[in-house]
């Protein structure tokens, strides 16, 4: 089933600048899909029009068939986005309190909540934090929490926006843990990044973008050796002459 | 900076805990009022029942009276104000400065009623959880029309929860001036513009990232409440407060 369809999408910002340019592209449910660029090559810019966050120019955007301009809210709830920077994106002032926030938004009855609040918070291995204020968590905690707020919505496709800038070895290896799993039980995942070390292993699909366009899209054997034709540094193992490896082995 | 923590939630199971947000902020005024008009014999009272109160929610003394020294400043600078400025019978005088008895009299009460409001505070928000404070604010400003009270109240949520993040980024840019030779510069208000505006400007490139975050959860104002419910024992609390700050005020 497609989740997401993207027809003929333009993007331009107040300024007039061109964010994206004529963008086509389909997803499938359940698929591990990393969107690669440089920066500035509108990787961002397309994944907030998934959620209605921008809306589109010119062009469409649909969530398991539904136009994402005519119910943002489905859209919302349906998409679930994790943001390059977790520190702004923590709203609660405790760990529960910050996974409940976005279900207390759909008005859920309040055993709902705690439900909901309650396996997201297992799911990531937080469940002893809950108390804590997040702005004394780890990054990769933090960046778990944010996970947990996304997931308490209980949405289908799951988008990450650079997951992994600014943590360390073991912050991104809990990260990584994460997305495989959350990948593992059906959940469609979309990752932004630049550098495609970390998750390269795990990816279905490949999707290089520049300058706001579609530049290439395949999977990810057919693609690495063209990967620095748009200023992405090919895996280390794979310029050494090996396979690339899971950071999780 | 970024562990200004004293004034904040600490889970437990005490009977503070347990009470009423609701109650709590009723309490929270009548003992600051209370604490205004009492004498020392009063004072003495209250000072001694907050005490218990707060050793009854099991947090160090030690460790609170470590995380007010800042307010000790504050505190010593009320003292010598009032002790300097009230008239009456001299105990000490140089030139045109004059300490007199009624002076260290009126400073030591206003200061020791200080105490007892920051100390209730801490006593409040050391038991309550922050999704409850934000809940009884909305419920106490629901009968004022025109009043955005679910907005009030997320507004000092986000302000609870960010006011360390900023204090954080407002270290940073100084370290990363101060590595620079800041401090070579005499001047403080060029110092201060240097400092004030790269952390405005970040707070309000963090303030944008924030309000996408939240529209990207389906942020709106017509949300789940949080549960208040209130039972006999929060009147009897309520009995009991009433009682002591009448006795406090006798």
């Amino acid at each position: 089933m497609k989740i997401i369809e993207i027809e003929n999408l333009d993007h331009r910002f107040a300024d007039g600048t061109l964010g994206l340019k004529n963008i086509n592209l389909t997803i499938e449910e359940g698929t591990f899909v990393v969107i690669a660029g440089p920066n500035g090559s509108g990787k961002s810019t397309l994944l907030r029009h998934l959620n209605g966050l921008l809306l589109p120019t010119t062009g469409m955007v649909r969530v398991a068939g539904i136009p994402v301009p005519e119910n943002l809210t489905i859209a919302r709830q349906m998409v679930g986005m994790a943001f390059q920077d977790a520190d702004s994106q923590i709203v609660g002032e405790t760990v529960s309190d910050d996974v409940a926030f976005g279900p207390e938004n759909l008005c859920l009855d309040r055993r709902e909540v705690n439900r909901r609040v309650a396996r997201a918070l297992d799911l990531v291995n937080l469940v002893k934090l809950k108390n804590q204020k997040p702005h004394l968590l780890s990054g990769g905690e933090k960046r778990r929490l944010a996970i947990a707020g996304i997931l308490a919505m209980e949405p289908k496709v799951l988008v990450f926006d650079e997951p992994f800038s600014s943590l360390d070895y073991p912050g991104i290896k809990q990260v990584l843990e994460q997305i495989v799993s959350l990948h593992q039980t059906g959940h469609t995942i979309l990752v932004a990044a630049h550098d495609l070390e970390k998750v390269m292993a795990h990816t279905d699909r490949l999707v290089i973008m520049n300058h706001g366009k579609v530049v290439k899209d395949g999977s990810p054997d057919q693609l690495i050796g063209d990967l620095e034709t748009f200023g992405i540094r090919q895996p280390c193992a794979y310029r050494l002459g090996g396979e690339v490896q899971s950071w999780l082995n | 900076m970024a562990e200004l923590t004293v004034f904040g939630f600490r889970q437990g199971t005490s009977l503070l805990h347990r009470l009423d947000v609701r109650f709590k902020l009723i309490f929270l005024v009548l003992i600051s009022l209370s604490s205004l008009r009492a004498q020392v014999a009063g004072l003495f009272l209250l000072t001694l029942i907050l005490v218990l109160a707060l050793i009854h929610v099991r947090v160090s003394l030690g460790s609170i009276l470590r995380d007010l020294r800042y307010v000790s400043l504050l505190l010593v600078f009320i003292f010598v104000t009032r002790a300097l400025s009230t008239s009456g019978s001299a105990l000490f005088e140089f030139k045109i400065i004059s300490v007199t008895r009624e002076g260290l009299h009126a400073g030591a009460l206003v200061c020791w009623r200080l105490v007892i409001v920051i100390i209730t505070g801490l006593a409040f928000v050391l038991t309550t959880r922050p999704s409850e404070i934000k809940g009884a604010v909305a419920w106490m400003l629901r009968p004022f029309p025109f009043v955005p009270g679910k907005r009030i109240a997320t507004m000092m949520g986000l302000i609870v929860r960010f006011m360390p993040v900023i204090f954080q980024q407002t270290k940073e840019t100084l370290d990363a001036q101060r590595a620079r030779g800041v401090e070579n510069r005499k001047n403080p208000v060029y110092r201060l513009v240097k400092l004030g505006i790269p952390v405005l400007r970040r707070t309000f490139e963090r303030a944008d990232k924030l309000a996408f975050a939240m529209e990207a959860r389906c942020y709106s104002e017509n949300r789940t409440d949080p549960r208040l419910a209130s039972g006999i024992k929060d009147w009897i609390a309520l009995f009991a407060v009433v009682f002591l700050c009448a006795i406090t005020i006798m």
